[in-house]
C-alpha cells in the first residue's frame, strides 16, 4: 500500500529519479540519531545531467528554478533511501544549503533555490518548511547550475 | 525579569534588531532534536540589505567585519525567537557557516568572519566558541558582502 507521501507524489505526477551514487569518496547520505544528512545533489534525471551553465550568463531565472527543482527531486530520492523506502518516516525538512553557479554580479539566488524549497513544501506541507542558505559559487562540479545539500529529521 | 544573556547584551550595549523575515519561501529557523538551525542571515538593516558590495573591491576588512557582525546580530534575533524569547536556553553555539562575497584574489575570509565569531563569544562566553567555515562566494543574494548561517544547541 503506498504511503501518504507516495500518494501525494502520485497525485502531483511527481516521479522521483533513481538515487544517484556519490561521485567520489563519500556517501550520498548518513544517518545520525534522528537526522539524515544528504550529500550535495545535482540536477540529474535518468542518470543524465540537466541544466549546465551559469546564472547571469547563459541560464535564465526560470531555468535556474527548474534546475533547483530537479536537484530537490534528487534530494528526495536520497531521503527515501535513507528512510528505507518509506517517505512517511520524514518528520520534517530541517535545512537546505543551496549553491548557485552564478556570475560575480548575480543577486537572485533566493529565487533560484525556491525551486527546491517549493518542492519540499508541495510534498511535505508544513513539515517541508526549512531553514536554508542560498549563495553563489563561481562554478560547480560538472558545470551544473545548482547544487543543494540537506538535513531531514526522520523517525528511526 | 531579564535573563543572564539579556543582561549580558545590555552590558555590551547590544540591542537586537527585530528578527528579519525570510527573503523567499523558507523559514528563518527550525528546531530539531535539541538543535536550532538558523537560516543564512544577510546584513539586513532596518528592513533593507546593508553592505552591498564585495570584499577586495568595495569593502575593507574592517567593513566586512562590521557586515559579519550585523549578520550575527540577525542570527541572535532569530535564535531568540527560536528559544521562545529566552536566550538563557542556549546551551552553546555549535557551528557557524560563513560566505564572504569577494573578488577571486581575496583571502582574508577568516578575519572578516571574526566579526560574527567574536560577537558570539562576547555574548555567550565559553559556550559561544564554535566550529565554523569561512569561504569566499562569487556572489550573494541582493549583492550583500556576507551571509552567515548557524547551528546552536538548546538546553533540554
Amino acid at each position: 500500500m503506498p504511503g501518504r507521501i507516495e500518494q501525494r507524489l502520485a497525485e502531483r505526477s511527481i516521479v522521483l529519479p533513481a538515487a544517484m551514487r556519490a561521485m567520489a569518496n563519500y556517501v550520498p547520505y548518513t544517518i545520525t540519531g534522528a537526522h539524515a544528512w544528504v550529500a550535495g545533489q545535482g540536477p540529474f534525471l535518468d542518470g543524465k545531467l540537466h541544466y549546465n551553465g551559469r546564472l547571469g550568463e547563459n541560464v535564465t531565472i526560470e531555468d535556474g528554478r527548474a534546475c533547483a527543482r530537479i536537484v530537490g527531486l534528487n534530494i528526495l530520492a536520497q531521503v527515501k533511501a535513507a528512510c528505507g523506502g518509506d517517505l512517511d518516516k520524514v518528520v520534517r525538512c530541517v535545512k537546505l544549503g543551496g549553491f548557485v553557479n552564478a556570475t560575480a554580479d548575480f543577486t537572485q539566488h533566493p529565487e533560484i533555490i525556491n525551486g527546491a524549497s517549493e518542492l519540499m513544501i508541495e510534498v511535505f506541507g508544513e513539515a517541508g518548511r526549512h531553514a536554508r542558505f542560498a549563495v553563489g559559487a563561481p562554478n560547480l562540479p560538472m558545470g551544473t547550475s545548482v547544487e543543494i545539500d540537506a538535513i531531514f529529521e526522520i523517525r528511526v | 525579569m531579564a535573563g543572564k544573556i539579556d543582561a549580558r547584551l545590555k552590558e555590551l550595549g547590544i540591542v537586537l534588531p527585530p528578527a528579519p523575515t525570510p527573503a523567499a519561501n523558507y523559514v528563518p529557523w527550525v528546531v530539531s532534536q535539541g538543535l536550532a538551525f538558523i537560516a543564512g542571515q544577510i546584513p539586513m538593516q532596518d528592513g533593507k540589505p546593508g553592505f552591498v558590495g564585495k570584499l577586495g573591491r568595495e569593502f575593507t576588512i574592517e567593513q566586512g567585519q562590521a557586515a559579519a557582525r550585523v549578520c550575527a546580530l540577525n542570527i541572535l534575533a532569530q535564535l531568540k525567537a527560536a528559544c521562545g524569547g529566552d536566550l538563557d536556553k542556549v546551551a552553546r553555539c555549535a557551528k557557524v557557516g560563513a560566505f564572504v562575497n569577494c573578488t577571486p584574489e581575496f583571502s582574508d575570509q577568516p578575519q572578516v568572519v571574526n566579526g560574527a565569531s567574536d560577537l558570539f563569544v562576547s555574548v555567550f562566553g565559553e559556550a559561544g566558541k564554535h566550529a565554523r567555515f569561512a569561504v569566499g562566494a562569487s556572489s550573494l543574494p541582493r549583492g550583500v558582502a556576507v551571509e552567515i548561517d548557524a547551528v546552536f544547541e538548546l538546553k533540554a
